[in-house]
C-alpha cells in the first residue's frame, strides 16, 4: 500500500514536472533562439575580425578588445550613456510617480488624463523622434519659433555638445512616463486604504502620507522600474538614431554605446569590432545591476 | 518573499542579457527564412532556365530595391513597359540610402537579396568578392541588346572584378552643378553665375551675398557632402583623394589641402551658415528656406529642387567655377549599376529586367522622363527638356572633365572617418592642413589594410 502511494505520487510529480516544463517550452524556445544562442554568438565573434556578410572571419584573439580599451569614442560613449541615464532615469520616475498618485485618486475624466499620458508609449519611438527633432531644429523648429517671439534668443537644442544630452533625454523621459505611471498605478493599488485612513485620523497632511505610506510601500515596484529603466536608458539608441546625424558637432559628446555598436556593426560592417563594444555594455550593465539588487536591502519594503 | 527577490533577480537577468542578443540576427535565423522561400525556386528555374524570353513565367514577379523615391515614379514607368514585353511583372521597393547598405547586408548575409538592385561604387568591392551577385559576364557577350561599348569605361569598371566578371549594367552618370538664388543676385545687382567664373570670383560674390544679420548666406556646404562638394574642387586645384592604384590617399597633396582650406575659411569668416544650423539642416533644404545664394548639388537632386515651389521661383543653374591657375573644372561623376542577386529564384527574368534597363530604349526614355542622366552614349538630349526652366544644360557641360568619384575596397570606412574629422576644420577647431594629414595617415592605415 505504501509502495504504491509512493509510486502514484512520483508519478503525479513526474506528469507535473512533464506539464510544467510544456507551458514554459515556448516561451524557453524563443529565448535560446533569440537571446542566449545570440548572445554566445556575440561573444565568439568579438574575437574575430569579420570578413562581410559572416563569412571569412578571421581569429584575432583579444584584438578588438585592446582596439576598444585604446579607443577615445567608445569610452566617450560610455560616458555619454551615463549622461544620458543620469538624467532619464530618475526624473522619469519622479515625475511618474507623482502622475500616479495624482491620477489614482477619485476625480473627474480620470481616465482620459490615463490615456493622455500614456499615449507617447503607443507612438512609434522613430516617429516619436522625428518629431522632436523638427521641435529642435535651430533654424526651423516650433521651440526656437517661440523663444524669438517672447524675444529670447535661439537655442541649439541638439547641436550644442555640453547640452544636447539632456534635450535628447527629455524626448527618452516624454516617451517612457506613461509606461512607468500604469507601472505605479498598479502599485498604488495594491497599497490598502486602511493605512491612509488611519494617517489621516491621525492627523497626517497629505504629503507625509506620500512620504511615509505611499513611498515606502510602493518600494517593489520602483525598484522593478529603476532595474529596467537604468537597462532601458543604457541601451538608448533609437532618439539618438533619429535626431542625430554624424555632421552634428554634438555628435561625439551624445552617440551612445549601441549607437557605437551599430555603427561598427551594420555601417562599417565590423562585426568583430561592434561585438567587443556590445560585450563591454554587457559588463557595465550587469554590474549596475547586481549592485542595485545587493542595496535593495536598504530601501526596498517587501512587506 | 524569498521567491519574489528571486524571481526579481531572474526577471532582470533575463533582461539584461536579451540586449547581447540584438547583435545577433546576423547568424542562424535569416538562412532559416531562407530556405522556406527557396522550395519554389527550383520548378520555376528549372522550367525556365532554357528559355532565353521569359514570356512564358507569367506569375513572377520580381522585387527590385533602389533607395532615391524621387526616382520611383519614372522607374515605375519603365518597368510597366517591361511587364508589357516579356509579361514578367517587378515591385520597386524603396528604402532611404541610409538603411539601403544595413537593408542589403542583412539580406546578402541570410541569403534573401532583392531580385535586382542598385550598386554603389562605395559598395560594390565586398559584394564582388563574396560572389553576392549574378555573374553577368557571358549572359552579356550573348545578348543582341546589349552593347557595353556604349557606356562610359570608367563605370563599367568599377563594376568588373578584377578584370574577370561583370557583375552590373551601368543605370546613369551623374555630374555636379551650381545652383544660385537669381533674386537674391538681382537684389545686390550682381551679375549671374557662368563659364567665366573661378572660385575667387566665387568667394567674392559669396561674400557679398551674405548678410549681417544672419538672414542670408552667400553658400552653404556641410563637410560631409565630398562627392557634390569639395571633391570637385580638390581636384581643380590639383590635388586628388586617392591614388590611380588605390593605394595611397592623397589628402596630403597640397592641391588637397588647399581646396579644404578654401571651403572651411569661408564657413570660419561666415559665409556660411552657423555650423549648428548646417549640421541640422541639408543643403538643399537651406536653397529651399531661401537661407542661402548658392549651393553645389549633384544632377540627382533635380526631382527634389526642380519640384520646388520656391526653388521655381527663384533658382537656377550654373556650372562650376573653375580654378584660376589651373583652369581646370572638373565634376566628379558617378554611376550606379544594375545588377542582381546570385541567389535569386528567377536569375533569367531578373537578367531579361537588368537587360532591359541596359538597353537603349530604357535608357532613353531615363533620360526623357528627367529621372537621371543615362549612361548610354548619345541619349541624354532630351534630358534637358524634363525641366524646361531650368538650365540643365550646365550638368551637360560639365561632362568635359569628368574625374570618377574616388573609391577603393573599404571606400566606406575612409570615407566617414575623413568626414567626421572634417568638422572639425569647418569650426575652426583645426586648421585644413592638421586634418588633412591626420586623414591622410589613418587613410593609409586603411588602405594597407584592403
Amino acid at each position: 500500500m505504501a509502495k504504491q502511494a509512493k509510486l502514484k505520487g512520483t508519478n503525479r510529480a513526474r506528469s507535473e514536472f512533464i506539464w510544467g516544463w510544456l507551458f514554459i517550452l515556448p516561451t524557453m524556445l524563443g529565448l535560446f533562439a533569440l537571446n542566449i544562442i545570440p548572445i554566445f554568438q556575440t561573444i565568439y565573434q568579438s574575437f574575430f575580425k569579420a570578413g562581410a556578410f559572416g563569412r571569412g572571419n578571421v581569429f584575432v584573439g583579444l584584438d578588438n578588445y585592446k582596439r576598444m580599451f585604446a579607443d577615445e569614442s567608445v569610452w566617450q560613449a560610455l560616458f555619454n550613456t551615463f549622461k544620458y541615464a543620469v538624467v532619464e532615469v530618475p526624473f522619469s520616475i519622479a515625475i511618474a510617480l507623482v502622475l500616479a498618485v495624482l491620477l489614482n485618486r477619485h476625480m473627474r475624466g480620470r481616465s482620459l488624463y490615463r490615456t493622455i499620458y500614456f499615449l507617447p508609449m503607443v507612438a512609434a519611438p522613430a516617429a516619436v523622434a522625428m518629431v522632436w527633432r523638427w521641435l529642435y531644429n535651430s533654424e526651423f523648429g516650433l521651440l526656437n519659433h517661440l523663444l524669438n517671439t517672447l524675444g529670447f534668443d535661439s537655442v541649439n537644442w541638439i547641436s550644442n555638445p555640453n547640452t544636447t544630452f539632456v534635450w535628447i533625454a527629455v524626448v527618452g523621459i516624454w516617451s517612457v512616463i506613461g509606461y512607468n505611471m500604469v507601472l505605479f498605478l498598479a502599485g498604488l493599488q495594491e497599497i490598502p486604504q486602511d493605512y491612509y485612513e488611519a494617517a489621516m485620523i491621525d492627523g497626517a497632511s497629505a504629503v507625509k502620507q506620500f512620504f511615509n505610506i505611499t513611498v515606502p510601500l510602493i518600494s517593489p515596484m520602483m525598484f522593478f522600474v529603476s532595474v529596467t529603466r537604468i537597462i532601458a536608458a543604457m541601451q538608448v539608441f533609437d532618439v539618438i538614431y533619429m535626431m542625430m546625424d554624424r555632421n552634428n558637432p554634438a555628435f561625439f559628446k551624445t552617440q551612445s554605446l549601441v549607437y557605437l555598436f551599430y555603427r561598427y556593426s551594420f555601417v562599417e560592417s565590423d562585426r568583430g569590432y561592434g561585438s567587443a563594444i556590445v560585450m563591454l555594455l554587457l559588463l557595465v550593465i550587469m554590474i549596475i545591476t547586481v549592485i542595485q539588487i545587493r542595496m535593495q536591502k536598504k530601501w526596498v519594503n517587501y512587506n | 518573499m524569498k521567491l519574489k527577490k528571486i524571481m526579481a533577480f531572474v526577471l532582470t537577468m533575463i533582461m539584461v542579457l536579451s540586449l547581447a542578443a540584438c547583435s545577433g540576427d546576423n547568424g542562424s535565423e535569416g538562412s532559416s527564412t531562407d530556405s522556406g522561400t527557396s522550395n519554389d525556386s527550383n520548378d520555376s528555374s528549372s522550367s525556365d532556365s532554357s528559355s532565353s524570353d521569359a514570356s512564358a513565367s507569367s506569375n513572377v514577379e520580381l522585387t527590385i530595391a533602389i533607395w532615391d523615391t524621387n526616382q520611383e515614379p519614372g522607374l515605375t514607368q519603365i518597368v510597366n513597359d517591361f511587364t508589357e514585353k516579356t509579361g514578367v511583372k517587378a515591385k520597386i521597393q524603396v528604402t532611404p540610402w541610409d538603411q539601403y547598405w544595413t537593408m542589403l547586408e542583412a539580406g546578402a548575409t541570410g541569403g534573401s537579396l532583392p531580385d535586382v538592385f542598385w550598386m554603389h561604387s562605395n559598395e560594390i568591392a565586398r559584394y564582388s568578392e563574396y560572389e553576392m551577385l549574378l555573374d553577368l559576364t557571358d549572359r552579356i557577350e550573348s545578348s543582341d541588346v546589349l552593347d557595353m561599348s556604349k557606356f562610359p569605361q570608367e563605370i563599367v569598371e568599377i563594376y568588373n572584378w578584377e578584370g574577370t566578371k561583370q557583375y552590373a549594367i551601368p543605370k546613369d552618370i551623374d555630374t555636379i552643378a551650381l545652383w544660385y538664388n537669381k533674386t537674391m543676385f538681382d537684389e545686390v545687382g550682381l551679375d549671374y553665375p557662368d563659364e567665366s567664373w573661378t572660385w575667387d570670383t566665387f568667394r567674392d560674390t559669396a561674400e557679398k551675398l551674405t548678410k549681417d544679420d544672419g538672414s542670408q548666406y552667400g553658400f552653404g556646404l556641410r563637410p560631409s557632402n565630398n562627392q557634390a562638394g569639395w571633391y570637385n574642387a580638390v581636384y581643380d586645384m590639383g590635388g586628388y583623394i586617392i591614388s590611380d592604384d588605390k593605394k595611397s590617399s592623397g589628402y596630403d597633396q597640397p592641391g588637397t589641402i588647399e581646396a579644404i582650406e578654401f571651403f572651411a575659411s569661408m564657413s570660419k569668416d561666415g559665409l556660411m551658415p552657423p555650423y549648428e544650423v548646417l549640421a541640422e539642416n541639408e543643403e538643399h533644404a537651406l536653397f529651399e528656406a531661401g537661407k542661402v545664394a548658392m549651393i553645389t548639388a549633384g544632377s540627382w537632386m533635380l526631382a527634389e529642387l526642380c519640384n520646388n515651389e520656391y526653388v521655381i521661383e527663384n533658382g537656377d543653374i550654373a556650372v562650376l567655377p573653375k580654378d584660376a591657375d589651373s583652369n581646370r573644372r572638373a565634376s566628379i561623376y558617378n554611376g550606379l549599376g544594375w545588377v542582381a542577386a546570385e541567389n535569386t529564384d528567377h536569375p533569367e527574368e531578373a537578367w531579361a529586367l537588368i537587360e532591359y534597363f541596359g538597353s537603349e530604349e530604357a535608357q532613353q526614355k531615363q533620360s526623357d522622363l528627367g529621372i537621371v542622366i543615362s549612361a548610354y552614349e548619345g541619349t541624354v538630349e532630351n534630358w534637358t527638356a524634363a525641366y524646361p526652366d531650368f538650365n540643365l544644360q550646365a550638368y551637360l557641360d560639365m561632362m568635359d572633365d569628368l574625374v570618377i568619384r574616388p573609391y577603393s575596397k573599404t571606400t566606406v570606412r575612409w570615407e566617414n572617418m575623413a568626414n567626421d574629422k572634417m568638422i572639425l576644420a569647418w569650426t575652426g577647431d583645426k586648421t585644413a592642413e592638421e586634418v588633412c594629414l591626420e586623414i591622410a595617415d589613418e587613410m593609409n592605415a586603411l588602405l594597407a589594410e584592403e
